[in-house]
């Protein structure tokens, strides 16, 4: 593919500035809080349940002992109530979960953290943690999956979204379809594993590890620990990857702390990769159904969506896409229901577009469907039902450009040239299959601060809690700076990743740079306020101000709150819950950004290899503020539909429900040779509405539609619809 | 007698302290250096965040996953690390420029297997189909690699293979020490590339007393073209094999069958004769040998035998050597002037995937019509073998979609099911395969992304 090797800026966008970290990052420098060395570490390692559900009935810990160089080995019966318990962020606190770490001689899932021994040395602590001898009780029959007739199914009543009346209006639709859906389990796989290195002097605990929310991992153990929050800090400069999985206090962190407490020494924890499938949550499998129903001229006039999805024992968690998928097009009759099914699991979590990628997939495949029913094009179904009105509130959208996303994104594609009736397209033994669906992700924000100081020498420092994941925070924040106080960019400095900061909301759900920069953006007028200095002065007249103020600097502090969120929730962000809000969940708006995914496939007619041949995407997100890491991110969440729809699938056990493909050999994610060409296209957008920056966010919406423009492009090639992931070649047979 | 290891890092030889275990894995090792450069993603050689580049004297550059090699298999080896280019060089600069990190835990890597490519060249798909990246989509990163030029930098000094012993690690560098060693020690563990065993030390943490490494082993080691074939010496890598099809047209379909083979850095250190050693039931190798008749030539003090290779696998992960034997070669005839040779695989993901359903062909005509076909099929059994009654169903006729169609009917396989596919599936796609060998055979494209 040729064209420049990343987008200018367009309307609403900023420039494209290189990656403020790229060049630690190219030569090694940059540090992982696993690559941190303290002097005199001792190294951690976890044993993890071998069974499914069961008990405990003793521990062996002879030959593990003898392992030269043992130091330590945690079990729930050396602990004691070090740890106490603490409630999950479900339902209100820190945690990911809420099995206390150790806390008893329960085990409720395989994988789950029974011992952790610690060594002087990492190979030491591994062959000591191998050695352990667990004597158990398993469960005879534990519910491993989403269909296991043991596991409990419960309707989730406040997920319902109801308006009409959609049984009568589905028995009297002139078109229907009904279909049902499923997604897989997933994991998010960042390719760094999952580290945390601790260290007390006197009270006082830091702790290195990758996150995506150093409070909640701050004010969490604090919680646990019993110490307070001031005393603790916790450092996440680098993050390798999170995809949802770094987001919140897991077990592991307090395991690590109380043994640098007891041995007065730091201790090092890497889980492995496979440890990894079970140390955080993950995308748990679902189960669907759709409902259409449209007129001849394709106006939908039914929509039912109803989801089911694994949960654990211990904690109820939904990602409710139905909440969203139900209000994208304009229908009367809308149904919309969530149910939990918990079984003998680890609890899930967060992955990258949490409830938008399955429930997405499911709904845009339905609308194919459809569009094939009524003998309509997909695109054309799409612009029918298009709205500026959210159809179950009647709500507005702070702006919405769907329609013409997929306008551009066909043009680019060139979706005109293609033959609508399955098996048509061909290219000697390459079946050709073209497929689109819609993209969309709920504009977010939370709660954040930000400090920025200008100094009498010209340059400038903006500081926030905020995350360097690789989508460009760091790069994002100075640009910010630079913009509002009209320094040069190169004469702005970062911090963050780091509590002692001030706070800023998770970095999930799209929502950090719409909150992050805000904050700056708040904090820069402070400065020109306070400077005297109006918004477009030179960067000579902003210099002269700071100088004629005879002070060294000037900082403030800037202070966002998000909309829909209470000014007394502003304390809030100050004890680690500073959590993103907006999509469907305000009361007088709905906000999201859209897009749309246009895919070419090909599957040979005799070994139904299939490969994605191009791949073309559109995105109007608001305000873009720096469309090079902007586009990265576009590019490689489209990567990610293509691995969710052909490749990544976590294979379940189902004598005892443990991972059986928990490594990168036989988890498969998409590899280079993958790919051929893949472009996303930044649609210009504005959007004063949604929040002072103007931004809606695009970590997460590259993701979306993509497994149902794959498996729209499928049918199209075969005939034959298929509406289970992953697609695999046995399936076309 | 050397006892200690010895090796160059970065351009600086470095002389390793006596006590040094020779099974820690090169990667703990950097990093309690403090090169912290390369990263564990994995440490089974699946992800590439740990690549390093083994610099030849030739001036080769073979990348490799530190987490696969152990400190005695890189006695008298020079590698170089991300840390070793410097911050002003081209290669980390091409990738910084083109925006192709983000969250830069893969970049240390991705920039060693970058930096080896612009000396060894080739397709940069297949050079980075062993780095995975979870963030950036991948196009970034060869935008920068099709930027990128060789930077020239001359090789390090050639080092003697010699002979080592660091405690129970032996590294023999003739093939009667190693033999001797072997007849004495029969219970050692053998170590070649270390793709498998390796993880022997490093994941499960077992303490073999004594381990024989025959990577130095001169009359193991390289790729030699022959009028008759090729010997692959038992220490040369799939890469050098590999290296030496590129080079002759008459192995040439073998080429992109051999370039899925694991990824760069696997075959990098990986051996055909540590395959065979371990009998290893999924070696995309073995239907390739099978077809072309490979002969094993195994050794021990009291003489050589010459073992066909469908002999030497005598089941799932046993062999025909006997405990005092070892592998030197293996012997690869040359297919006859005008015969058809092909390799097919089949995977859920095109590249660094095992295999669902693989298939080697070698067939030779008279007259315009099959005079004798070779099939070997992988995936399809509990190891690797060939198809006598397909075989037999080709014989006589033209190679046309009719004979293979036919072919694939005759199929006498009853293949296993896994979560790489159903027994279904596997029938139906090597039946494809056959019917694809017509493809190939006119010349056609099969494959849309060769």
């Amino acid at each position: 593919m040729t064209g420049p090797l990343f987008p200018q800026g367009g309307p609403n966008m900023g420039q494209p500035a290189p990656r403020y970290e790229g060049r630690a990052k190219v030569t090694g420098e940059a540090r992982y809080p696993s690559d941190v060395r303290l002097p005199r570490t001792a190294h951690a390692c976890l044993h993890l349940s071998r069974i499914g559900r069961g008990t405990i009935r003793g521990f062996d810990l002879t030959a593990a002992r003898a392992v030269h160089g043992v130091i330590d080995i945690l079990t729930h019966e050396t602990v004691g109530d070090a740890i106490r318990q603490t409630p999950a962020i479900y339902q209100g606190g820190y945690t990911s979960d809420s099995l206390l770490p150790l806390g008893s001689a329960e085990i409720a899932h395989w994988g789950q953290p029974i011992a952790m021994v610690v060594a002087e040395t990492y190979e030491a602590a591994r062959e000591a943690a191998q050695r352990i001898v667990v004597t158990t009780a398993p469960h005879p029959s534990p519910a491993v999956d989403i269909n296991a007739p043991g596991a409990e199914t419960r309707a989730l009543e406040p997920m319902m979204v109801q308006a009409g009346d959609f049984d009568a209006a589905y028995a009297a639709g002139p078109i229907r379809i009904d279909a049902r859906y499923t997604t897989p389990a997933q994991h998010q796989n960042p390719m760094e594993l999952f580290a945390t290195q601790c260290v007390w002097e006197g009270d006082r605990l830091t702790v290195h590890e990758p996150s995506q929310y150093v409070n909640s991992v701050k004010f969490g153990l604090a919680e646990q620990l019993g110490v307070p929050a001031d005393n603790i800090r916790v450092i996440s400069t680098h993050v390798g990857g999170a995809f949802g999985a770094k987001g919140f206090l897991t077990q592991r962190t307090a395991l690590v702390a109380i043994a640098a407490r007891r041995l007065g020494r730091p201790v090092k924890l890497v889980a492995t990769r496979e440890q990894g499938f079970t140390v955080s949550g993950y995308r748990a499998e679902t189960r669907q159904h759709v409902q259409l129903a449209a007129t001849r001229d394709g106006r939908l006039t039914a929509l039912r969506h109803e989801g089911w999805e694994l949960t654990s024992r211990a904690d109820t968690v939904a990602m409710g896409g139905a909440s969203m998928t139900t209000r994208l097009y304009a229908c009367p009759n809308i149904l919309g229901r969530v149910n939990t099914v918990a079984a003998d699991r680890s609890t899930p979590g967060f992955m990258r577009a949490p409830g938008e990628v399955p429930y997405g997939f499911a709904l845009e495949t339905a609308l194919d469907e459809l569009a094939d029913r009524l003998g309509m094009d997909p695109v054309e179904l799409r612009r029918v039902n298009d709205t500026q009105t959210e159809p179950v509130g009647g709500l507005p959208y702070t702006s919405r450009s769907l329609m013409r996303c997929f306008d551009v994104a066909a043009a680019t594609f060139g979706w005109s040239g293609r033959s609508p009736r399955p098996g048509s397209m061909r290219e000697g033994d390459w079946l050709i299959g073209w497929g689109c669906a819609s993209a969309y992700y709920p504009a977010q924000a939370g709660n954040s601060a930000a400090r920025v100081r200008l100094t009498a020498d010209g340059t400038a420092h903006v500081a926030s809690a905020g995350h360097e994941l690789g989508q460009g925070m760091t790069t994002m924040m100075a640009q910010v700076a630079a913009e509002e106080l009209g320094v040069p960019l190169e004469r702005v400095t970062v911090s963050l990743g780091d509590s002692d900061l001030p706070p800023a909301v998770v970095n999930g759900g799209s929502a950090g740079t719409a909150s992050v920069a805000s904050a700056i953006m708040i904090a820069c007028d402070a400065i020109r306020a306070r400077l005297g200095v109006p918004r477009d002065a030179p960067y000579a007249a902003l210099r002269a101000a700071v100088a004629a103020s005879g002070l060294a600097f000037v900082e403030e502090l800037g202070e966002a709150r998000a909309h829909g969120r209470s000014p007394e929730s502003l304390p809030d962000m100050y004890r680690g819950r500073a959590l993103p809000l907006g999509g469907v969940e305000l009361p007088d708006r709905v906000q999201f950004a859209m897009g749309a995914q246009f895919v070419e496939l090909r599957i040979h007619r005799w070994t139904r290899e299939i490969r994605v041949r191009r791949a073309v995407g559109a995105f109007a997100a608001g305000r873009i503020i720096n469309p090079r890491t902007s586009h990265s991110q576009l590019l490689g969440g489209m990567i990610w539909g293509i691995g969710s729809a052909l490749h990544e699938h976590t294979d379940i056990d189902q004598r005892n429900a443990a991972y059986t493909n928990a490594n990168l050999a036989d988890y498969l994610v998409p590899v280079h040779a993958d790919i051929s060409e893949i472009q996303a296209i930044l649609v210009s957008e504005e959007d004063r509405l949604v929040n002072q920056a103007g931004v809606k966010g695009v970590g997460e919406i590259g993701v979306v539609g993509v497994a149902a423009a794959i498996s729209n492009a499928v049918f199209h090639a075969t005939g034959r619809r298929l509406r289970d992931l992953p697609i695999k070649l046995e399936h076309l047979l | 007698m050397n006892d200690q290891i010895r090796l160059v890092l970065n351009g600086a030889p470095r002389t390793l302290p006596p006590h040094q275990s020779p099974t820690t894995t090169l990667l703990d090792w950097l990093r309690a250096e403090g090169l912290t450069g390369a990263k564990e993603g994995c440490a089974e050689g699946d992800c590439g965040a740990c690549t390093v580049v083994l610099e030849g004297a030739d001036g080769a550059r073979t990348p490799v996953n530190a987490c696969l090699c152990v400190l005695g298999q890189l006695h008298g080896r020079a590698i170089r690390t991300v840390e070793g280019l410097g911050p002003q060089h081209t290669v980390p600069r091409a990738l910084a420029e083109a925006d192709a990190t983000q969250c830069g835990f893969c970049t240390p890597g991705i920039v060693m297997s970058a930096w080896a490519h612009t000396r060894e060249g080739g397709d940069p798909h297949e050079a980075l189909a062993g780095n995975l990246c979870r963030c950036t989509g991948y196009r970034p990163i060869l935008d920068a690699m099709a930027r990128m030029q060789d930077d020239g930098a001359a090789p390090p000094a050639p080092m003697v293979p010699d002979s080592a012993k660091f405690g129970g690690f032996h590294l023999p560098a003739s093939l009667d020490e190693a033999l001797a060693l072997r007849a004495v020690r029969p219970e050692a563990l053998v170590l070649m590339g270390g793709t498998d065993l390796g993880l022997r030390f490093s994941e499960h943490r077992e303490h073999p007393a004594q381990v024989l490494c025959l990577l130095n082993v001169a009359e193991m080691r390289g790729v030699e073209v022959r009028p008759t074939g090729l010997r692959i010496g038992a220490a040369a890598s799939y890469a050098e094999w590999l290296r030496a099809c590129r080079a002759d047209a008459a192995w040439a379909p073998l080429v992109p069958y051999l370039a899925r083979l694991g990824s760069r850095q696997i075959r990098g250190l990986g051996t055909v004769a540590g395959n065979l050693g371990t009998a290893s039931p999924i070696g995309d190798a073995l239907p390739v040998l099978l077809a072309l008749g490979a002969v094993v030539e195994v050794a021990q003090l009291r003489g050589v035998r010459h073992i066909p290779v469908g002999e030497f696998l005598t089941g799932y992960r046993r062999n025909a050597l006997v405990p005092e034997e070892l592998i030197v070669a293996i012997h690869l005839p040359r297919p006859p002037e005008g015969a058809f040779l092909a390799a097919e695989k089949l995977s859920r993901r095109h590249d660094q995937d095992i295999s669902a359903v693989s298939l080697a062909a070698l067939i030779t005509f008279e007259d315009g019509v099959v005079r004798e076909a070779r099939l070997a099929f992988g995936g399809m059994d509990a190891t690797a073998r060939r198809c006598a009654p397909a075989e037999a169903a080709l014989r006589g006729r033209p190679l046309d979609d009719g004979a293979l169609a036919g072919a694939g009917q005759a199929l006498d396989f009853a293949p296993m099911a896994d979560w790489r596919g159903s027994a279904e599936f596997r029938m139906e796609a090597a039946r494809g395969l056959l019917r694809r060998l017509a493809l190939r055979h006119a010349g056609l494209p099969a494959e849309i992304f060769a």
